[in-house]
């Protein structure tokens, strides 16, 4: 009986298993439908092509803090990184008048330079990352304030505009971009070595580092790929205004940290997907819009966030445990067949 | 005999036990740790339980605080039975049922008073009455005829000073019992001197002591009465006058010894693995040894000697200072575990639940965690059905007992977890495999498995070099053991020498 098939395709724990993985998707489906149906302006073509494109720079940015999640760290610094991307942005080509390839290749290189600094703090400096991000997010702040006096920069090229608010036939060009970015973050993680190894560093550390992977390495990447996403997310929010603004990320850093525990990821690390995170997106700009169209004050859109939050990781350290039973339910049933 | 105890009161005889045990029966899933064991435990009484690892020593102690609840058989304390689907830690606490472990239960940055009496503050008008408490710790110092200073945080005192809080922490919460487990396993000779003369005062006061421990000597120096534990069951009770060393180690190995191992593998290669005088502070020093092909050898040690910094400083996952590696006659420099793996290192750690598995991985990922550059494609997809494919076969040659190679490791038994590591390095390829307490914790049958598995590895000219607290393990497998006694090598046996009783003198630096 024991053919390779048969142990290989079974999938342990079945539909219920697979429902409680994905129930942020069943969850955005029913949101959108009750939407739909009781909304008559939410379901136009416009405006769902308008959600769409708002979450989309958010999702960039969450899928970089996504992997810093994975790896069972925080980083607290991706607010001050957009408004860091944003400023020097408009400061290379306004100001400097550099050539826009130029000013995008310094700004992302910056970004990476930040992730360097915190993934070393954390992994070299054995610091708790909180702590970490937090006193870089403190100081690029300061550095980015310095630099432009708390002033906005306006005046880029026109052209940019394209990045944040163009349109490629019907959908808003960043719709697509956030596509190829989730697919090529898909095809890392689920289908090289470096996208596996942030698994098994979130997973267990140690024992990832007794099966020869280089976890410091794998550390210090995955702060580098949020504060990089956060560069690019922050590129996109910098070309719908044409402006660079150092206040442009104040507000995000919590939506982001939502957004990537709605998607499933495990606070705990070691546990998470990339679509989930880009669905995560997706459910939180639906409910900003749907409360936006019914005309409730945007003060409330805090309070009802920070419900969610609360809402999902509960039922999130509660599902493992249901996981784990339905598990040992399925062994049971295992052995007693032999 | 103490006079003074039967003239004052009642004869032995009539003195009812404080703990009484019957037919207790624990499961695990997977394993039955404990089968039908009884135990009395009489005041005034010091009573060893001895086993070898696994023989359910800790496990019946867990029973009787309530930390396990046993599956069948039932508890008395002082003549009262013990609910047992609600007996818990803090009732066994209540009754004066009190543990002290190897291991320091101790706020390290509180001072000695404040470990003593934390839980137990005495409170006027809402403050510590901390000249109270200051009192009452010296009464209870001079009780115990020690001289400890209790005004510094606890981490600035010695491991003797620290066992002796700990002990006079359960002695103050008016304790009528206290399991000493494993206590004087990291203390040296002076020290364990004074552990007995406290175990004496208090058995004077009529406390039951049950000792722990794996040093025999200790038995016949503090305890009255045994009770041998060999496999979950029990072997033998009785009074400590009647027997000698020799009766009792006997009684501990209690199995026939015949069936427990595959026969040594004796045709042997090229050298594999050579250490020459490596040392690393604080852990190990001066150690030299050498592996061929085809060969185990067993590193033997008490808790403490440096074994497992050793195997991890082989694998690059322990800093030296000196010393040199040769791997196939080469010499390495082992920086960290990549380095090793690629040299053909794998390493088996002794904790396979935090240090062996990603207990939130599958079966099939956890088996193919090391050897990952080896399934891609185009150099950089990895191929995940000749992943499946690879971990399916080897799992299927470790006769693994699972449901899927999706499921999630952290359910299967202890003795499946660790087939699951050491498939991890099957599947590399590795051909110097370190194993460092490979058997903790599985039952005899995973076990005998294990010990197939690793007289499969040498037959196929891999080398070994096992760990093991187990002595019995150590003679039945390997063809050279290293005795180690706190950090240096202290003896080699082989052939005839290597018998229990050699390996126990070295091992507790007798000689």
């Amino acid at each position: 009986m024991n053919t390779i098939d048969e142990k290989a395709k079974r999938y342990n724990g079945g539909w219920k298993l697979f429902l409680k993985e994905w129930v942020i998707l069943i969850l955005l489906l029913a949101l959108v439908l009750i939407c739909s149906l009781f909304l008559e302006r939410f379901r136009t073509t416009n405006n769902i092509m308008n959600i769409l494109r708002q979450a989309s720079f958010t999702a960039i940015i969450a899928m970089g803090e996504f992997f810093v999640i994975l790896t069972g760290q925080m980083d607290m610094s991706v607010s001050s990184i957009i408004g860091m991307v944003s400023i020097f942005f408009a400061g290379f080509v306004v100001k400097m008048g550099l050539p826009v390839w130029l000013a995008l290749v310094l700004v992302l290189g910056l970004t990476v330079l930040v992730g360097i600094i915190n993934g070393v703090l954390v992994v070299y400096g054995k610091m708790p990352s909180f702590i970490a991000t937090l006193v870089v997010m403190n100081v690029v702040r300061g550095i980015i304030y310095l630099y432009s006096k708390g002033l906005p920069i306006s005046g880029l090229p026109e052209g940019f505009n394209f990045m944040g608010s163009g349109y490629v036939g019907i959908v808003p060009f960043p719709v697509i971009l956030m596509f190829i970015v989730a697919i090529i973050l898909y095809i890392l993680t689920a289908h090289t070595s470096v996208g596996r190894s942030f698994f098994a560093v979130g997973g267990n550390l140690e024992a990832s580092k007794l099966s020869g992977i280089n976890v410091k390495c794998i550390g210090i990447l995955a702060f580098v790929f949020c504060a990089a996403l956060t560069g690019v997310g922050a590129l996109g929010l910098t070309a719908k205004t044409l402006a660079g603004n150092v206040t442009l990320g104040d507000e995000l850093l919590f939506d982001v940290m939502t957004i990537v525990v709605l998607g499933g990821t495990s606070l705990t690390g070691g546990r998470g997907r990339i679509f989930g995170v880009v669905i995560g997106a997706l459910f939180l700009q639906v409910i900003g819009n749907a409360m936006v169209l019914l005309g409730i004050n945007t003060y409330w859109q805090w309070v009802v966030k920070g419900a969610i939050l609360i809402v999902v990781v509960l039922i999130d350290s509660n599902t493992k445990r249901d996981i784990v039973k339905t598990k040992q339910k399925t062994q049971a049933i295992a052995t007693e067949e032999k | 005999m103490i006079i003074g105890i039967q003239a004052g009161g009642k004869a032995p005889s009539e003195k009812s036990p404080l703990i009484q045990v019957k037919h207790c029966t624990m499961e695990f899933p997977g394993v039955r740790a404990l089968d039908d064991v009884g135990f009395t435990l009489m005041p005034g009484e010091c009573h060893g339980l001895v086993g070898e690892n696994g023989a359910g020593k800790s496990t019946l102690s867990k029973c009787i605080i309530g930390e396990n609840h046993m599956t069948k058989g039932e508890l008395y304390v002082e003549d009262k039975k013990i609910r047992i689907p609600t007996y818990s830690i803090k009732e066994s606490q209540k009754l004066g049922i009190q543990v002290v472990h190897q291991e320091f239960q101790l706020m390290t940055d509180m001072t000695g008073l404040e470990n003593i009496f934390i839980g137990h503050y005495q409170t006027g008008a809402g403050l510590i009455n901390w000249k109270a408490l200051g009192k009452k710790a010296k009464e209870l110092m001079d009780f115990l005829q020690c001289d400890v200073n209790l005004n510094v945080p606890v981490k600035y005192l010695r491991t003797a000073e620290k066992q002796l809080i700990q002990l006079a922490k359960a002695v103050l919460s008016e304790s009528k019992v206290l399991i000493l487990d494993e206590l004087t396993s990291v203390l040296q000779e002076k020290d364990i001197l004074n552990i007995y003369r406290i175990i004496g005062i208090l058995k004077a006061r009529g406390m039951g002591i049950i000792y722990i421990s794996h040093r025999l000597n200790e038995i016949f120096e503090c305890c009255d009465s045994y009770t041998v534990l060999c496999d979950g069951r029990h072997v033998n009770s009785g009074s400590v006058s009647d027997i000698n060393k020799a009766q009792l180690i006997k009684m501990i190995i209690g199995r026939e010894m015949t069936q427990a191992f595959p026969p040594i593998n004796q045709r042997f290669g090229a050298m594999m693995l050579e250490v020459k005088g490596l040392t690393a502070p604080k852990a190990f020093r001066d150690i030299s040894f050498q592996v061929r092909a085809g060969e185990v050898i067993g590193l033997a040690g008490l808790l403490g000697a440096g074994k497992t910094e050793l195997v991890h400083a082989i694998f690059g996952n322990h800093k030296i200072v000196g010393g040199e590696i040769f791997v196939r006659g080469k010499k390495a420099e082992i920086k960290n575990p990549r380095q090793a793996i690629r040299l053909g290192i794998g390493l088996i750690p002794d904790e396979r639940r935090t240090l062996g598995l990603n207990m939130q991985f599958d079966i099939k990922d956890n088996t193919t965690l090391p050897s990952m550059d080896k399934f891609r494609k185009f150099k950089i997809f990895q191929d995940h059905s000749a992943e499946a494919r690879a971990a399916f076969d080897i799992n299927e040659k470790l006769e693994l007992n699972y449901y899927s190679l999706w499921q999630n490791v952290k359910n299967l038994s202890g003795g499946n977890q660790q087939k699951i590591v050491i498939a991890k390095w099957m599947l590399r390829n590795s051909e110097i495999i370190l194993l460092d307490e490979p058997t903790r914790g599985i039952d005899v049958g995973a076990k005998f498995e294990i010990y197939k598995l690793i007289n499969e590895l040498t037959k196929q000219g891999k080398c070994v070099v096992l760990v093991s607290p187990e002595l019995e393990e150590l003679i039945g497998l390997c063809n050279r053991v290293y005795i180690m006694f706190e950090g240096s090598i202290m003896d080699i046996v082989e052939g005839k020498r290597k018998t229990q009783e050699v390996i126990i003198n070295s091992l507790l630096g007798v000689n």
